[in-house]
């Protein structure tokens, strides 16, 4: 029997039972698509990330006080408490001075009450300089960002987030009227746009005041964190070394700081999302396996109702290798057209995904569309072969005449 | 036609082609394994944050900086301008049925000892704590009870510390120094693991106005009150926010019970169980698109048979009923398996990997085998139907 012989048999059974081999195809399209679909979400969130972080620029460095082992709730109570020596505003002058170094942009964190004519809210105030817009690109709303100020300059000026100012203003000009935070009076300069969200933090409900001004609002001498632009990507490592000779110095021989580029903390996105993308890929993949029951089920179907077939077949010298062939051949291209369509149905599906959320970039991993396919075929393999060889074991004699 | 003779015929049905019966259910039983392990493992997470939560008696409630609308980690975490102080919780320590109050305040530091250095984390805490989080001391003693605002410099060290720092030589009576203060070890806590996602194995336990001075910080990060066990959890709460008032001025604080903070993570993790059930169900679709196949690749081989039922006074119902029935049997049959399947992968999970907490989620057992039956009636309605129209004539002619 040629090769195109048997594959043109197989397609003949495929088509003669529409109803039985069209549920196949459903039921492996599932599998494939259900795969496609959840692991692109996975990964849509990825990219997601990996984007917001690129937007930054590739060229960047980001420096924590205290020797921290990389996440983890040892990092949390290091950022929570402080670390032994202060990162303070002198040393981030000192790195700024660095011929590697590009700008510098020290961060405080913390909670604070805001406060207008009896209004008052909640919210969360991010002490830092004028060049935090320039690496996140924040537009605004009306006003300013914070003006570029010597380090240790703390005027008492803020720029708000677009709830807070609807909020506290409604719908008149933030801009240059004095709010209160805490116990201190400051002046707005600048409302941001709406809908900002960098680095897990919502704009909207955030206050950017001048880094000096927070460490004095929270009597605190050390800085949370800081980034660093670097002139270039060639002095990358230039800059990540004197980064860390310059702190040494200045903390009498300590490497108390923790130093992160892009790349490594991407990299534990990655980890986490590839953990999390394939969990989801195989939970999917689970349906593979019911559909597998499936093909062995109606490949046993087919054998039963086509053993007058396999009886003149064999009679008519057919091997036995070639009967297990020619089953195994239907399996397979049930389950690869059953793929093809899950492939497509998802893909569908993943378009319209980004119909509906044109944020994130939803697209299911080559790995995942690869593996789903391969997954559909060996579970037509894998299935195929009991019934094929159940075929083949056929007695020609008793086969012919039907039983 | 009695409903003996439709269990009995169903019954042949099944049992007359084993392998293919087996295979429509092992599609479905597959499903249903898939929610039976993947819920559980949601459960499982579920009671492991209950106990870890609640190893402490359920008595203790939390007062934390930062307007009561704000749940869990706020920025105020960070910094605030809200202190809460040590004299905070000294007066809540006076309100009734309260038995115990300790402040907390964590961070991370340089422990120099016996000439070594090793970064850990240090808690700032009172006397009260070892009681409250059950800390059991393998040397020495807990925190003494010291004057709260001006304590003692002394410190109880973590296993992990004494191990690191001293190996098998007693670290009892001895100096080191946290962060540049010294400070005097009076205790060694026995091996306790995570407590509340701080590993105290790793930590140094100093008193709370020192780690207060160590910082340079003015607020404690919270204070954990613990009740008498059969005090009105009401009338405690009530009290402590009129204290806090009257101290404060305004309600810039947050007090949750326990019983508060456990909803809130216990919705999370509903969410999450939901939602992987929800994934696992994919299969259960599939398998019931295995039971619809089969069961009309059944009504074509028994078009004879229906056409003989129907000509001897079967009514279109009763062969309804019976292929019906016998895709229900299919798909209990299948969840019956998957049931075991899953019970069996869950209990050898348990045994061989005690880190992972599984559990049985009986809720959503039950709901996975309604949902099998559920999916048996669907699948079989389709083909059922179609073989109660057939004419009975032609049925009969057919081969």
């Amino acid at each position: 029997m040629r090769l195109f012989d048997r594959n043109q048999m197989a397609m003949t059974a495929v088509v003669r039972y529409p109803l039985r081999s069209s549920m196949l195809l459903v039921a492996i399209a599932i599998g494939v698509a259900a795969v496609l679909v959840l692991t692109s979400l996975g990964e849509g969130a990825r990219l997601y990330v990996t984007s917001q972080f690129n937007s930054l620029g590739t060229h960047l460095l980001f420096v924590m006080p205290g020797k921290n082992e990389v996440g983890g709730l040892g990092g949390m109570a290091g950022s929570l408490g402080g670390s032994p020596r202060p990162f303070t505003l002198a040393d981030v002058r000192a790195l700024g001075r660095s011929p590697y170094i590009d700008t510098t942009t020290p961060m405080v964190m913390g909670g604070a009450n805001i406060n207008y004519q009896g209004l008052e809210r909640d919210i969360g105030v991010l002490g830092t300089t004028h060049t935090m817009q320039r690496l996140f690109e924040y537009e605004m709303e009306s006003g300013r960002f914070l003006p570029e100020l010597d380090l240790d300059n703390a005027s008492p000026v803020c720029v708000i987030g677009d709830t807070i100012a609807r909020e506290l203003f409604g719908n008149a000009e933030p801009v240059g009227k004095w709010v209160r935070m805490g116990d201190r009076r400051v002046r707005v300069v600048g409302a941001l746009a709406q809908g900002g969200q960098s680095g897990g933090h919502d704009l909207d409900e955030a206050v950017f005041v001048p880094i000096a001004f927070a460490m004095q609002m929270y009597n605190r001498e050390s800085v949370m964190r800081m980034m660093v632009e670097v002139t270039s990507d060639e002095a990358m490592v230039k800059a990540k070394k004197d980064v860390q000779d310059i702190i040494r110095a200045r903390h009498f021989g300590h490497d108390d700081i923790t130093i992160m580029d892009q790349g490594t903390i991407l990299n534990t996105f990655n980890k986490i999302f590839l953990v999390l993308t394939s969990t989801l890929g195989g939970i999917a993949a689970i349906s593979l396996a019911v559909a597998g029951t499936l093909i062995m089920n109606v490949m046993l179907v087919a054998v039963s109702q086509r053993t007058a077939e396999i009886g003149l077949l064999k009679a008519l010298g057919a091997r036995r290798s070639q009967i297990i062939g020619l089953f195994l051949t239907e399996a397979i291209m049930l389950s690869l057209l059953g793929a093809i369509v899950g492939v497509l149905v998802g893909y569908a599906a993943i378009e319209f995904l980004r119909y509906v959320y044109p944020l994130v970039d939803f697209q299911a991993p080559d790995w995942a569309v690869v593996a789903a396919v391969l997954t559909a075929v060996a579970s037509g393999l894998l299935f195929g072969i009991m019934p094929a060889r159940h075929a083949a074991d056929l007695d020609p004699v008793e086969a012919l005449a039907g039983n | 036609m009695i409903s003996r003779d439709v269990i009995s015929f169903t019954q042949r049905a099944v049992l007359f082609n084993r392998l293919r019966s087996g295979l429509t259910s092992l599609g479905i039983a597959i499903g249903v394994a898939a929610v039976v392990i993947l819920t559980s493992m949601g459960e499982g997470l579920n009671h492991y944050m209950a106990v870890e939560f609640s190893q402490f008696g359920t008595n203790n409630i939390r007062v934390a900086p930062g307007k009561p609308e704000t749940m869990g980690l706020g920025p105020g975490i960070m910094n605030t301008l809200r202190p809460l102080t040590i004299e905070d919780a000294e007066a809540l320590g006076r309100l009734p049925y309260v038995v115990a109050t300790t402040p907390n305040r964590i961070g991370r530091s340089e422990v120099e000892a016996n000439s070594r250095i090793r970064v850990s984390n240090v808690i700032g805490t009172g006397p009260d704590m070892a009681d409250v989080f059950q800390l059991e001391m393998a040397a020495g003693q807990f925190l003494p009870l010291d004057d709260p605002l001006s304590p003692r410099a002394l410190a109880v060290i973590g296993a992990t510390i004494q191990e690191e720092l001293y190996g098998s030589s007693s670290a009892l009576g001895d100096r080191i120094r946290i962060g540049g203060s010294r400070f005097r070890v009076v205790g060694v806590a026995s091996p306790k693991g995570d407590l509340l996602g701080v590993n105290i194995d790793e930590s140094v336990v100093i008193p709370a106005a020192r780690a207060m001075e160590l910082y340079n910080v003015n607020s404690v990060l919270d204070i954990t009150v613990r009740f008498e066990e059969k005090a009105p959890v009401d009338e405690v709460v009530a009290s402590m926010r009129r204290l806090m008032l009257a101290r404060h001025g305004v309600e810039d604080f947050n007090i949750a019970t326990q019983q508060q903070m456990m909803e809130v993570l216990g919705s999370v993790l509903d969410v999450l169980t939901i939602a992987v059930a929800a994934l696992g169900s994919i299969s259960l679709f599939v398998g019931g698109v295995g039971i619809f196949t089969i069961m009309t690749i059944a009504v074509r081989e028994r078009t004879q048979e229906i056409g003989l039922l129907r000509s001897i006074g079967a009514t279109r119902w009763q062969i309804q009923n019976l292929f019906l029935s016998e895709s229900v049997v299919l798909a209990v049959m299948g969840g019956v398996m998957g049931l075991l399947l899953g019970g069996i992968v869950v209990a050898i999970v348990s045994v061989t990997i005690p880190t992972l907490p599984v559990r049985l989620s009986v809720p959503y057992i039950i709901a996975a085998e309604l949902v099998s039956v559920a999916i048996g009636l669907i699948a079989g309605v389709a083909p059922a139907t179609h073989a109660a129209r057939l004419d009975p004539l032609e049925a009969l002619r057919t081969e």
